[in-house]
């Protein structure tokens, strides 16, 4: 038995399984020691941080030890004048969010249940939210990470500073691994200020022609929301748009949406400040709620498409399904729970079949047993998995970090 | 001339029938140009140069090489600026200037596919009528090729805002090392599966040739609001970027130059530069209002900091001109020194101030003088180490005092290349910033890639401390041994 390990017990399942182990390091220096007896013991290991994107992936084929990172939990460092932050694995995106805050920055990210999720559980399941419109996904935040490889060997790549060349850039390749790849231990991110100001303006009933139309005069308006969704409700789209920056720049943006929605003789709301966090939290819900839920991509231009082939049947296909679109990334989520999984099955399957010519497709994130039992959650390998694969023989030989959990069976 | 001894003429022959005679360049002489890139003092003679002209003629090329067990280097417009592109001995210089076709301009997607040999600001020529453009803006766009922006995640002094090469590629074609051809990336976002165009982009020509990238174009902002301001020293105006950036502000580009960058840029250009001991030169863009707050803002900030002077270009005329002071930089040099040398280091921005002085230090005491132009705000440096060839032992002591301060960056936290890539020029400096594990771990992802290192060998890994060259040893999997499974 491993140093320092209890038993696993059923709240420690990854995918329905439950390991015979449960490791809780308090330091990287302890999660290398971990996962050398785990490699000793040639044990099969999966990573836990808030498991909120812990239903993402096959089942491990294999799962006998759970490392679990709340102890990793944290700030190392908070450098304000040079506007980065090392932080522990463990530490969740609020409690960040709450240190950072006190010195007027944040970490441009916002993924759903911040509350729960951790830095390292959000980095390796590539999970964000309506700011990557703005500032990009968290690979794109990430300057540095320091992570442990399944024989317990610690290693860096990256560095404290934003601009870094030096070297293959190992920690965005680490990040949406799932850890399959290595254990994220510390993460050095990129930071941003507050928005001194921001406004979210609320266009309701767009059907898709209606939302398009929207969209392009958005675009060549000079108009640059920092994140803009829209909730699916009964074929029509209510779109918010918000903007963030310096007071006189966001008083702008907002006039002149609203300007635009007039010329296209459509409704617009600004909306007070309790009104946009309620639309915000819908959007929220949606994102994280459901025992079923669905990631939909296809390419931007093809929001008709994503609508109509993506989140439309698939939010139909779930009871209480809902969805939210992301127009500018071409990106939509739909939650719910499945009454009859063979029906939603084959919704998906349609679903996939219709957007894979767009380059699209249907990512599984949440879906209880009997569902995931007809389904890849991943879709079809795609055309890199042969190198995906020779990545995995290299960083993890003897295949023991969620084995099968990942993309063509990885 | 008689061709190349280095190479087997069966082999010349072979390659020749792939590229065309005249894109098989085997002749002493004419391979003298493709002896080294932007960066001059080292040089290589290859053992041939292959110009293919598609990706089907890439695959075959690196099939022949790979058959024949001959290196293979990938080159672009060859500016690079880490000797990246300079051959391995014996090695096949595979050039991609003919493949410089844009594919496919997509602006509802906001995309556009090019092939590699394609000029960077023609890229942004071939959109800016539709009102958009290509982010990535090295000061060599208007000659070097997006396949070597790729290779070396090229950034610019625009970055700071809008990101480096990685934040703007969706998609390449690439050729492996056995010439099979993979799409990697694509035209949705999050493509499920290993993010491989992270280590693809800026994996330095060591991983693969890419044939085709899809790149994303942005809006061209509304407004850009420029002021360049003077100082009494680098400690002002170091103190007037802290404040700036302190504010909440990003600006679209912040520049700095010391004393005798600005005196070289006054030499070349004939700008009416007083001669001060630094200057900043700041772009803030976005909507006109956010454009025109912020820029006010941060003159207030400069002034208050200490700025001698702030000048607002009177129009576009004027600011092209200030902003061309900036970028001929480096080539302005030659007006003040016989010789120099261009280091590219990154400092966390908040010990500027210091390392200048360290910088001056060091430089003093190798009898030398360095002026510095540089990416302020993100701390990116670069260094010019003014000396002369003639003198001997000069260029010895210049090439030391570069990597003093790149060891100097790195012990302030920072990093030995924030643009030029790390290429044959910093190979060593690597065992500077990373230890063996970190090494051997980017060792194995090129590994993954490309098993036998036919790919630019000999960059970026120190040797021969490493076995960056030597693939690891092929771990069966238990279901293999067991012969549960067959390799996956």
């Amino acid at each position: 038995m491993v140093a320092g390990a209890r038993e696993g017990t059923p709240s420690d399942a990854v995918l329905g399984i439950v390991p015979r182990l449960v490791l809780e390091p308090a330091s990287v220096e302890e999660a290398a020691e971990a996962l050398r007896a785990c490699a000793r013991d040639r044990l099969a290991v999966a990573f836990v941080g808030g498991g909120t994107e812990l239903e993402l992936g096959r089942p491990p084929s294999r799962l006998d030890a759970v490392v679990r990172t709340g102890r990793l939990a944290r700030v190392v460092e908070h450098n304000p004048s040079d506007q980065i932050a090392v932080v522990e694995a463990g530490v969740t995106v609020a409690e960040l969010q709450r240190q950072l805050g006190a010195h007027g920055q944040r970490l441009a990210l916002d993924p759903p249940l911040p509350e729960r999720a951790t830095v390292g559980g959000v980095l390796a399941a590539n999970a964000w939210g309506p700011l990557r419109q703005r500032h990009g996904a968290g690979r794109d935040l990430v300057v540095g990470m320091t992570f442990v490889r399944a024989d317990g060997t610690v290693a860096k790549g990256g560095g404290k500073v934003v601009k870094n060349v030096a070297g293959f850039d190992v920690p965005r390749l680490l990040v949406g691994s799932l850890g399959t790849l290595a254990m994220i231990g510390t993460v050095t991110f990129r930071l941003h200020p507050l928005p001194g100001a921001e406004a979210t303006v609320l266009l309701p009933g767009l059907d898709v022609p209606a939302a398009r139309a929207m969209l392009a005069a958005i675009r060549s308006s000079h108009l640059e929301p920092a994140a803009a969704a829209a909730i699916l409700e009964g074929g029509h789209l209510r779109l918010g748009v918000r903007f963030e920056g310096f007071g006189p720049g966001v008083t702008e943006q907002r006039q002149r949406l609203l300007a635009v929605a007039e010329r296209l003789g459509r409704e617009a709301e600004p909306l007070e400040v309790g009104a946009a966090s309620a639309f915000w939290a819908r959007h929220d819900i949606i994102r994280s709620e459901g025992s079923v839920r669905f990631k939909i991509t296809a390419p931007p231009a093809a929001l008709a498409e994503l609508v109509s082939a993506g989140a439309s049947p698939l939010a139909g296909a779930l009871r209480g399904g809902a969805a939210v679109l992301y127009p500018a990334l071409g990106a939509a989520f739909a939650s719910g729970a499945a009454a009859d999984p063979a029906a939603v099955a084959r919704a998906v399957e349609a679903a996939r079949a219709a957007l894979a010519s767009l380059g699209g497709g249907v990512v599984v994130a949440a879906a209880p047993a009997e569902l995931r039992a007809l389904l890849d959650p991943w879709g079809p390998p795609p055309p890199g998995v042969a190198v995906m694969r020779r990545m995995k023989d290299q960083l993890d030989p003897d295949h023991r970090l969620a084995p099968g959990r990942f993309v063509g069976g990885i | 001339m008689p061709p190349s001894p280095l190479i087997a003429p069966e082999l010349v022959r072979r390659m020749a029938e792939v590229v065309g005679e005249g894109n098989c360049i085997s002749e002493a002489a004419q391979l003298l140009v493709y002896e080294c890139d932007g960066l001059t003092h080292g040089r290589t003679r290859p053992a041939l140069v292959v110009l293919p002209g598609s990706t089907d003629e890439v695959a075959r090329v690196v099939r022949l090489a790979a058959a024949a067990g001959v290196p293979i280097v990938p080159r672009g417009a060859g500016t690079g600026l880490s000797g990246g592109a300079r051959p391995t001995p014996g090695s096949v210089v595979v050039g991609l200037s003919r493949m410089k076709r844009i594919l496919d301009v997509d602006l509802e997607n906001g995309t556009v596919r090019v092939e590699p040999g394609v000029i960077n600001l023609d890229v942004s020529k071939a959109v800016a009528s539709g009102g958009f453009y290509y982010a990535p803006d090295p000061s060599s766009q208007g000659v070097c090729t997006i396949g070597g922006n790729v290779a070396e995640n090229s950034g610019g002094a625009h970055c700071l805002k809008y990101g480096f090469t990685v934040n703007h590629v969706l998609a390449a074609r690439v050729v492996l090392d056995g010439g099979e051809v993979v799409d990697l990336g694509g035209p949705a976002l999050d493509p499920p599966g290993y993010d491989l165009l992270a280590v693809l982009v800026g994996g330095e020509g060591m991983l693969g040739i890419v044939t085709e990238v899809t790149l994303r174009l942005l809006r061209k902002p509304e407004a850009t609001r420029t002021f360049f301001a003077t100082f009494p020293s680098t400690d002002e105006a170091g103190a007037a970027v802290s404040g700036i950036i302190a504010a909440g502000i990003l600006p679209a580009a912040i520049e700095m130059m010391d004393r005798l960058a600005i005196r070289a840029a006054v030499a070349a250009t004939g700008l009416d530069w007083p001669d001060v001991g630094a200057a900043l030169l700041m772009d803030a863009d976005g909507s006109t209002a956010e454009a025109e707050h912020v820029s006010r803002r941060a003159v207030e900030i400069a002034r208050t900091s200490g700025a001698l002077e702030i000048r607002i270009p009177r129009d576009e005329t004027e600011r092209q001109l200030m902003w061309r002071g900036r970028k001929c930089a480096f080539a302005a040099m030659g007006r003040i020194s016989p010789n120099y040398m261009v280091e590219d280091g990154v400092i966390p921005r908040s010990e500027i101030s210091r390392i200048l002085r360290d910088i001056g230090r060091l430089a003093d005491a190798a009898g030398l003088r360095v002026a510095n132009v540089f990416h302020a705000g993100d701390g990116n440096l670069h260094p010019l180490v003014l000396y002369d060839a003639r003198v001997p032992g000069e260029e010895e002591r210049a090439a030391q005092v570069g990597r003093e301060i790149l060891r100097l960056c790195v012990r302030y936290g920072g990093s030995i290349t924030g643009e030029h890539g790390v290429g044959a020029e910093k190979a060593e400096a690597m065992g500077d910033m990373f230890n063996e594990d970190d090494l051997e771990t980017m060792a194995r992802v090129r590994w993954a890639f490309d098993p036998r290192a036919r790919f630019n060998p000999g960059k970026v890994f120190p040797t021969p401390r490493l076995c960056g060259e030597k693939p690891g040893p092929h771990v069966p999997h238990p279901l293999e041994l067991s012969g549960q499974a067959e390799r996956w």
